[in-house]
């Protein structure tokens, strides 16, 4: 069953959004305290596999967990740092415990962004990021939507003239390996020819249309009302409890030399809650939709 | 026609690019810009970019990890941090309890070596069979490793002029450690610097008189 339609969170006003996962993306890449990267990894994760079902699940094993061993097993190699030494490597370097955690810290930091950003993808289509800033800065929010579509585009394209190219008689999948590089050549270079062109056919089409011109106004569905106010003044709460949270120390966590950080304190306790609630609230807010839905179909 | 004139935009485009790339690759040919430094200076350096010892100091020699230990020797060796107590602000907090009070991480001790054995292998040695963290990188431009830290306590730890220096008998040799060889009775010592080892007298060993 595909959700996205029912998706609670993404009709919220571009703004909550995107202070949303502003936030979630700075906490995320900056706090490396254990608890907070089981937080938001569960959240992120929680929320893609609400977002699109089986296909985070997928990506998770398929990809994340050889990323996640690879960037783990990979910091030890380079990284000797930590008092607990647990053997010695074949050049007299130390295997240290502290490298090989501080290795998966990274990596489930990695993965918790990655998947972040499957969900902002889901969530932040061009059309908002460009209602956002198109007034503010019109060149590059117009240059960031367009390099986010780059790749999904490109590959549309690349199947649309390999299509073409296999019916002028020139399968690029066909012949000996020669034949193939050739033709796979032909296809990249019909590809940047034709980015190109559309580049330009771009910005002339936006220009003549006016695009950036001051009183110049478009076209938007989007309407800040009471509870995206109210959305937004939670997010914005709890953003600011755990900045200050971190900027006063209550999440440190440090690898080198020994393990060690903010434990079981009662303030810390309370960035910890903060924090989860902060990571959970797409899914609270879509389960509390979800329930009001229900409930009004049984009345009926 | 709009179509023809952006495909001739393009080609401009694609033109203006190639002949570009044509420009920069006939003006740079590969070659390193070149040194202002006096040609004298340049051949009295050797190979790895070591100027010569002074006469009363040992040359340097270029390790051989494939040699067969010599006879048993025996030397001295101490690893000490008592430039870094005078700095332990500069510390990371959490590496400050690491700091021994008087400065000894590792006593003056009467160590066994053989016969060809450079102040790095004595150093790994000793280390490990003492428990105490070292770590090092090989660095194949001076054809010798490089004590990155010694019981966590690493380079740029205390500021940007800190880190590790080895003397022996007193000096601070100019080369790395894998290339010092060592001699029967040789004292070595390993300090930590905070200030480019002008605070343990080892200046000059980094290029400086």
């Amino acid at each position: 069953m595909n959700r996205r339609g029912r998706e609670t969170f993404s009709t919220y006003h571009p703004l909550v959004n995107m202070l949303y996962f502003a936030l979630v993306f700075g906490c995320a890449m900056f706090f490396l305290h254990p608890v907070c990267l089981a937080l938001s990894l569960s959240g992120a994760f929680g929320y893609a596999l609400y977002l699109d079902g089986g296909k985070a699940v997928r990506f998770a094993l398929l990809y994340m967990l050889p990323l996640l061993l690879l960037t783990a097993l990979l910091n030890p190699a380079f990284n000797h740092e930590g008092e607990t030494i647990l053997l010695y490597m074949r050049d007299g370097n130390p295997l240290t415990l502290e490298s090989i955690l501080y290795g998966a810290a990274a990596a489930f930091m990695l993965i918790t962004v990655i998947f972040w950003f499957n969900c902002y993808n889901a969530v932040m289509t061009s059309d908002k990021f460009v209602y956002l800033f198109g007034r503010l800065i019109p060149a590059l929010s117009l240059v960031l939507s367009m390099a986010l579509r780059f790749a999904p585009r490109f590959r549309d394209q690349i199947k649309v003239i390999a299509n073409g190219q296999r019916g002028l008689g020139r399968d690029p999948g066909r012949g000996n390996l020669w034949r193939r590089a050739r033709q796979g050549l032909r296809l990249l270079s019909i590809l940047v020819a034709w980015a190109l062109e559309n580049a330009v056919e771009t910005a002339d089409s936006m220009k003549s249309r006016g695009y950036g011109l001051p009183g110049r106004s478009a076209f938007s569905i989007y309407r800040f009302d009471g509870r995206d106010r109210r959305a937004l003044l939670f997010i914005a709460l709890c953003g600011a409890y755990i900045l200050r949270g971190a900027a006063a120390g209550g999440l440190r966590f440090t690898f080198f030399p020994a393990l060690s950080g903010a434990g079981a304190d009662p303030y810390s306790l309370s960035l910890f809650a903060v924090y989860g609630l902060l990571c959970f609230t797409p899914l609270f807010i879509n389960g509390r939709e979800e329930y009001r839905w229900k409930s009004f179909v049984s009345k009926i | 026609m709009p179509m023809k004139s952006s495909s001739i935009r393009v080609k401009l485009i694609a033109a203006a690019v190639a002949a570009a790339a044509l420009l920069a690759a006939w003006l740079w040919d590969g070659s390193p810009p070149e040194s202002a430094a006096p040609v004298s200076a340049q051949t009295l350096q050797d190979q790895y970019l070591t100027s010569p010892a002074p006469p009363d100091r040992p040359k340097p020699i270029e390790p051989d990890p494939g040699a067969a230990p010599g006879e048993e020797r025996s030397c001295t060796l101490s690893v000490r941090c008592d430039a870094l107590l005078a700095n332990l602000d500069r510390l990371d907090a959490e590496k400050r309890r690491l700091a021994p009070a008087d400065g000894v991480i590792f006593p003056a001790t009467e160590v066994t070596f053989y016969e060809g054995e450079s102040v790095f292998d004595l150093l790994r040695r000793e280390m490990r069979s003492a428990g105490i963290h070292m770590e090092f990188t090989s660095v194949p431009l001076y054809n010798s490793a490089y004590i990155e830290g010694i019981n966590n306590f690493y380079e740029f730890d205390a500021g940007e002029l800190s880190g590790w220096m080895y003397r022996v008998n007193g000096w601070f040799p100019n080369y790395g450690s894998s290339r010092y060889r060592l001699q029967s009775g040789d004292e070595v010592e390993w300090v930590y610097t905070c200030d480019l080892g002008d605070d343990v007298g080892g200046g000059w060993a980094a290029g400086r008189t």
